[in-house]
């Protein structure tokens, strides 16, 4: 399915309402180039799963794991696993530095920026992959969610 | 009083010795990894990324300093923000040693680990000393630490007294440098490499062909964002098309991104020093190593805050380091802030 997106703030929208359909379990596989949009799109994902905290980006530190409060009553998800594959270039690295023992869980959302310079890894079947592309106007992105 | 330090909150694996004496710190030993060679035995040499696998780094980092294990009074390590991973080999490590070899154990914010670089003994003399004399450093300061993974205002009121009144909503300052830096086709890291690309533009006061925003610089509060800047640098590069993006273009882009990111830097924190009526503002984390920030940041208290001091951290202090962990270990210590080995704990998301 497409997305057409005008500016940012549709691509936050789009991202919140995206997250109310989750459930829990889910890995989401984030591509498109530098300015994109990914991490915008990350922050609209955290409003929706009803984490208050600023959505900052995670790419020097690779990963930030996010609690969503208890008695937020918007989903069943408790915690969001965000990670930045910018500054890797294989799959190993990511295992290396034992980022695998957070992922998986039923109550997680996990979200992988750059999933594509870690290939390998993760089961592409369960993999949700939304890739952000560059639209005519200026301001405007395609969202293509498979 | 003499402090270990560890440090591997990110991708640098670093241990250090720092001496206290009457107060002055006095840094007698500190290896980084990235600046060393692994012993083979270990792996090689430690490539860029591969830093980040610190327990096979450590041990060889351990071992210079085994010959001092009976001079050392405290083991200071930075046990956050940083990532958890990373934290726990630094962790494990202090806990074990302190156990060990019998030594009281402190557990250090790496952000303000930052902060107490400007401490450290080995530091550049300032270009606008306090009223009171060079290196003295007087309450409350403002430290705008700068780096890859932190962009943020920290006030402090007093030692061990540190309140964040403004931060990066997106990307860090450092992050910027090396995402605009790789836009334009530029080495990493991004930040010397963009500097050493705009220091080759020859007439800077002539109108650029290149205006970028400087986002967030007319806000009231204290926040930063940097994420937009990349995005306009991309539109930039798109607009101007591959035929127009020469080496001259390529050289004012770079200039106006560094303009574009200390501008905005230099404005808020002045801001804020007004606002909270410091009396020094400090710089610390990597991006305070950039020459044109430290110049920026002296001329504008000059102008605006000609009786406040400014202080900066030795360029060599200014990147991950465990010697900064060390010093901070020394402020948390005089204040009896001790952490028994079986109750150390990391926190990657450590908030002041």
């Amino acid at each position: 399915m497409h997305f057409i997106s005008k500016n940012e703030k549709e691509t936050l929208a789009f991202a919140e309402k995206f997250a109310k359909k989750l459930k829990g379990g889910e890995m989401i596989g984030l591509t498109g180039d530098l300015g994109a949009g990914k991490t915008v799109f990350v922050k609209g994902l955290a409003k929706g799963l009803g984490i208050k905290e600023n959505i900052q980006s995670p790419t020097f530190l690779l990963m930030k794991v996010y609690k969503i409060n208890l008695r937020s009553k918007m989903s069943d998800v408790r915690s969001l696993v965000h990670i930045d594959a910018y500054r890797l270039s294989r799959g190993e690295e990511l295992t290396d530095i034992g980022v695998m023992d957070w992922l998986g869980k039923k109550d997680t959302v996990t979200v992988i920026e750059w999933i594509e310079n870690v290939p390998g890894i993760f089961n592409e079947n369960k993999i949700i992959k939304i890739k952000i592309d560059f639209g005519e106007e200026k301001e405007g992105r395609i969202l293509e969610i498979k | 009083m003499l402090i270990l330090g560890i440090e591997t909150s990110c991708d640098e694996t670093s241990m250090a010795l720092v001496r206290e004496e009457e107060g002055k710190l006095e840094v007698k030993k500190n290896i980084v990894s990235s600046q060393i060679k692994i012993h083979s035995k270990y792996g090689g040499v430690v490539p860029e990324v591969a830093a980040r696998k610190h327990v096979e780094t450590i041990f060889s980092i351990l071992e210079e300093f085994v010959e001092d294990r009976k001079k050392i009074d405290v083991v200071s390590v930075a046990s956050g923000p940083g990532l958890i991973t990373s934290l726990l080999v630094g962790a494990e490590v202090a806990r074990t040693i302190s156990y060990v070899w019998g030594k009281p154990l402190i557990s250090v914010n790496h952000v303000v680990s930052h902060i107490y670089a400007n401490w450290l003994k080995e530091k550049t003399p300032s270009p606008n000393p306090s009223p009171q004399g060079r290196g003295i450093i007087e309450f409350p300061a403002l430290c705008l630490v700068v780096s890859g993974g932190h962009t943020e205002l920290v006030l402090m009121d007093n030692f061990g007294k540190f309140k964040v009144i403004g931060r990066t909503l997106d990307d860090a300052a450092g992050e910027c440098f090396d995402k605009c830096a790789k836009i334009l086709g530029l080495g990493y890291p991004g930040g010397p490499a963009i500097s050493a690309y705009a220091d080759k533009l020859k007439v800077k006061s002539e109108k650029l062909k290149v205006e970028l925003p400087r986002p967030m610089i007319n806000t009231p509060d204290f926040n930063f964002s940097f994420s937009g800047l990349k995005t306009a640098v991309l539109y930039k590069v798109r607009d101007l098309g591959k035929k127009s993006f020469g080496e001259s273009v390529r050289r004012e882009m770079a200039f106006e991104i560094e303009e574009a990111i200390t501008e905005v830097l230099v404005s808020k924190t002045i801001k804020a020093a007004k606002k909270y009526k410091v009396k020094t503002i400090m710089l610390a984390g990597g991006v305070s190593a950039n020459k044109n920030l430290r110049k920026k940041m002296g001329e504008a208290i000059k102008v605006e805050l000609p009786n406040t001091g400014y202080q900066i951290p030795d360029i060599q202090y200014c990147t991950d380091n465990a010697a900064m962990t060390a010093a901070a270990g020394y402020f948390y210590a005089k204040t009896g802030k001790f952490t028994p080995w079986e109750k150390l704990k990391v926190d990657p998301n450590w908030e002041l």
